[in-house]
């Protein structure tokens, strides 16, 4: 079955780049479980699947990611508000939990040497749990990783 | 001040961690699948207070770090302390300066690299590698044909690429978990980015 990666890139199952990735199955599969699991959990506890989505495409314009940003744009269908949200630069000034959690992917995004204890306790202040917190910001982490892979195998795919 | 310095530098974090004695069934399992030497640090049991994000992650990194075969060790713990000293992350870069000299012999060449930057004198081989990682990590969408060629230039093959590409990108995430979550502490306790 084809990853999120070849999704987005196009990569033909049996063209010589799938063929390499295949040699490094585990980092493949392991990938793509990380994105599901931060992005579409099971149980997603009390950091909300909108949420999620919703910090995923943030990261995803502010990385310049644009077909990456289509597929998280593409899972916040059934709310409008919060994809409007996630696409108004600058973030929302205000105080809820949404305007809160997108303030804070931009900082971890793009300026991670700024975080400091007052970025999460303004998490805290919303409500959020450490578990939340952590869940949040592994997410936030994670689509930077997403857009490096993607840019690395679309330079080994036009190399070819 | 750059700060970078092969360490020791600690990491506070700013969340609590998880008491490892105390630790739910879900949480060890995610535990386990972290790199072993590290799985009890305070870096992974911060962590493990999602274990639900953990478990996956934690298996990816160990793998793009100590996959056999493929990018030499010593390559891939360059690249990744290059990466961490682009994304300013002190504690990274410390912990894996401290490895690529422990597995290369090459302490005056990391400590220079560490005090002078990137753009120091480096054999062939490693100058592609650094410059690849600085690309892929300042600005991906420039990384394209001409880099990949640069590396194949200095004799890699296309798996040891894929396993560059995969540590550089492991570390635009790793950065960016332990700068939010914590606080490289400097030898003497002095903060540091």
């Amino acid at each position: 079955m084809i990853d999120l990666m070849e999704a987005v890139l196009g990569i033909a199952a049996e063209s010589p780049l799938a063929a390499l990735r295949a040699r490094r199955a585990p980092a493949r599969a392991h990938a793509e479980g990380a994105w599901r699991e931060l992005v579409l959990p099971p149980t997603p506890g009390g950091l909300s699947l909108p949420e999620r989505a919703a910090l995923a495409l943030r990261v995803a314009l502010l990385e310049g990611a644009a077909p990456l940003a289509a597929h998280y744009r593409g899972l916040l269908a059934e709310w409008p508000a919060v994809q409007a949200a996630a696409e108004c630069f600058p973030a929302v000034d205000d105080d809820d939990r949404l305007s809160l959690l997108l303030r804070f992917a931009d900082l971890v995004a793009r300026a991670p040497g700024r975080c400091d204890q007052a970025a999460i306790d303004a998490l805290t202040a919303a409500g959020l749990s450490t578990q939340d917190i952590v869940a949040a910001t592994q997410l936030i982490a994670f689509v930077p990783y997403q857009t490096r892979l993607l840019a690395g195998l679309r330079a080994l795919q036009a190399a070819a | 001040m750059s700060g970078f310095t092969l360490g020791p530098v600690g990491w506070r974090p700013r969340v609590p961690p998880v008491r490892a004695e105390q630790a739910s069934p879900a949480q060890l399992a995610a535990l386990e699948a972290c790199p072993p030497a590290q799985r009890r640090s305070t870096y992974f049991l911060t962590l493990a207070n999602d274990p639900g994000s953990l478990g996956e992650r934690g298996a990816l990194f160990t793998e793009v770090m100590y996959a056999e075969g493929g990018l030499d060790r010593a390559d891939r713990e360059l690249a990744t302390a290059v990466v961490s000293m682009v994304n300013g992350c002190v504690y990274c870069t410390s912990v894996h300066a401290q490895r690529f000299v422990e597995l290369t012999g090459e302490t005056a060449l990391m400590q220079r690299l560490l005090a002078e930057g990137l753009d120091i004198p480096l054999a062939p081989r490693w100058r592609a590698i650094v410059d690849a990682a600085i690309r892929l990590t300042a600005a991906p969408e420039a990384f394209g044909p001409a880099e990949i060629a640069a590396l194949r230039g200095v004799g890699l093959d296309d798996l040891e690429i894929l396993d560059l590409i995969h540590a550089i990108a492991m570390f635009a995430n790793a950065n960016r978990l332990m700068q939010a979550l914590g606080q490289s502490i400097l030898p003497g306790g002095a903060r540091a980015g």
